[in-house]
């Protein structure tokens, strides 16, 4: 790899450094200060006091939080099934020569991964209004009136109607994963599958299901992380409410950190956000090793 | 058999088809329900508008809220944040790829810290951090935060590419006397375009729907960004739902364009990263 075009030490650095120097600022340093400001105590952004552990401990006794990581975990498991499930029907169906227009579908299924979380949440909060909504007038339509609820304003169910749209915004992504890893499958094997009689759904289940394992996993990976630091489509959707039954932990660290000013608080729930993500990681490697043993 | 084969299609193509309509039809109806006043939208929701030509809501958009002053807003952010992802994923990428030297590991582990960090967990601190050095509230504030979130995708994409790249264009241009600079930008940049186009289409998404920092870092109204704006908007004209419904299209316009323009691009550089990834 040493070759005779490699340019000098000095001008290496002078090309590498500024990016390492931003990244190392920008993002690194307040990485590692979010750990130590979890220590401490503020009343402004000039004056702290050292507390050590007394924001972790009145962490695991904050009721908000376990709250929180109920919700966020129910949005992990719920889109889990939703996306990748939904997402994998489809990308059988469209990767099927069966199926016309598979590609401009495609695209435009892809297309809500490109709208912001906030317009999303307006748009769905406009399906779920209780006066102009989508859903009631459908339900006026089909003369049901007396399924019309306040869907938003009731705290039990409130957390599957956010799922609905994080769920439906999510699907195209996964697509396009899925079908990537679909398109090295050898289509010689489905052909030989045919000859013997495999119906379209055994085709799906014995032969794309196993051989796209991997970038499954890829897609349990990404829902994982997506989904502990849902934000933005919540703060516009419910910002919380009714109460604090939707809220979530990355909500609730900014809403203790710059609403109610308490940034020590606010940086010890982010390293709780930080290890809670890492255990699932963790978890679903753990997961994964487990089924490639049983192989 | 000939019908049969036909419906058997058919019925396949159905699932995806209902889908897709899902996802076009908020657009849709973002855009003619622009047209509509607030009398209108009570009556039915969902139907069309009785004129396509009155613009009332659209004046009252692009004068009243201004939101061309929002979008000018991300745009500038977005054009200043793209010109350094797209260059330092270049230097980067290429010199990972490249090269062995010292460091090298280090720094290739390093620009992939993001994958595990999320950016909420660093919003506190990069406030903190902001303010203390008096960088927070100025139009560029976002922009160094947005850097180090994009480089990474960056960064891989772009060592992926050069890996396919022969070795042997530089070492020609070195023998043909090329400094190293002048062969990085002159042959090896227009070599790796279509990745940098990849990386700039995703990262102009990311930009344009940015809200977290933006959140946090901006606090006068002049500096806004589009989501941020909108955000703020549900409280102030909640009453206006045509109003509301025509800023978020205005909003999506110049994402939508730019969908249409390059969504082949798009799912292909996404393609390549996940099938990398």
């Amino acid at each position: 790899m040493n070759d005779s075009f490699k340019p000098r030490k000095l001008l290496m650095a002078a090309y590498l450094l500024p990016s390492f120097f931003t990244y190392l600022f920008i993002f690194i340093l307040p990485s590692i200060m979010s750990i130590i400001l979890s220590f401490f105590k503020f009343s402004s952004i000039k004056a702290f006091r050292f507390i050590g552990f007394q924001n972790y401990l009145m962490l695991l006794k904050d009721s908000n939080i376990w709250l929180a990581l109920k919700n966020n975990l129910f949005l992990v498991f719920t889109c889990m099934i939703g996306q990748i499930g939904i997402a994998f029907v489809l990308s059988c169906l469209l990767n099927s020569r069966l199926t016309y227009l598979s590609t401009p579908l495609r695209t435009i299924i892809y297309f809500p991964v490109t709208l912001s979380a906030v317009v999303i949440g307006y748009v769905w909060k406009f399906v779920f209004d209780y006066n102009y909504g989508l859903i009631t007038y459908f339900c006026n339509f089909v003369g049901k009136e007396e399924w019309i609820r306040p869907w938003l304003s009731d705290g039990n169910t409130i957390m599957w109607f956010i799922c609905i749209p994080m769920i439906w915004q999510y699907v195209g992504f996964h697509i396009v994963i899925m079908m990537s890893a679909m398109s090295s499958i050898d289509p010689s094997i489905y052909e030989m599958a045919e000859i013997d009689g495999a119906t379209g759904f055994q085709k799906a289940t014995k032969i794309t299901l196993p051989l796209i394992k991997s970038t499954l996993f890829v897609c349990v990976w990404l829902c994982i992380s997506a989904n502990m630091k849902a934000f933005d489509h919540i703060l516009s959707m419910t910002n919380g409410g009714p109460g604090m039954s939707s809220n979530v932990l990355s909500l609730y660290a900014y809403t203790v950190a710059f609403r109610n000013s308490n940034m020590g608080y606010g940086s010890a729930v982010s390293v709780f956000i930080l290890a809670i993500t890492s255990l699932l990681f963790a978890l679903s490697q753990i997961v994964k090793n487990a089924i490639a043993e049983k192989e | 058999m000939k019908a049969a084969h036909i419906l058997k299609c058919l019925l396949m193509t159905l699932l995806p088809a209902i889908y897709a309509v899902t996802c076009i039809f908020p657009v849709v109806w973002l855009f003619y329900t622009s047209f509509k006043t607030m009398g209108e939208f009570s009556i039915s929701v969902l139907a069309l508008p009785e004129s396509f030509l009155r613009l009332d809501n659209f004046i009252y958009v692009l004068t009243e809220v201004n939101v061309l002053k929002y979008m000018l807003n991300t745009l500038r952010i977005t054009v200043v944040v793209l010109f350094f992802v797209v260059l330092f994923s270049f230097i980067n990428g290429y010199f990972l790829a490249r090269f062995k030297f010292r460091g090298r590991g280090f720094l290739a582990v390093l620009y992939t810290c993001n994958l595990v960090i999320p950016a909420h967990a660093v919003l506190v601190p990069t406030y903190i951090l902001f303010s203390r050095i008096n960088l927070s509230n100025h139009w560029y504030s976002t922009v160094l935060p947005m850097v180090c979130m994009e480089l990474t995708v960056g960064i891989f994409l772009v060592s992926g590419y050069i890996q396919t790249v022969p070795k042997e264009l530089e070492e020609a241009a070195a023998i043909d006397g090329s400094s190293f600079s002048r062969t990085l930008f002159t042959i090896i940049l227009p070599v790796v375009r279509p990745v940098l186009i990849t990386c700039a289409i995703i990262t102009f998404f990311h930009c344009w729907n940015e809200f977290s920092f933006s959140l946090i870092l901006f606090n006068t109204e002049e500096l806004f960004t589009l989501p941020l704006a909108l955000m703020r908007f549900k409280g102030e004209y909640s009453v206006d739902y045509p109003r509301i419904m025509t800023t978020m299209f205005v909003s999506i316009v110049p994402a939508l364009l730019i969908y249409i323009c390059f969504s082949k691009q798009i799912i292909k550089g996404m393609m390549a990263g996940a099938v990398k990834g």
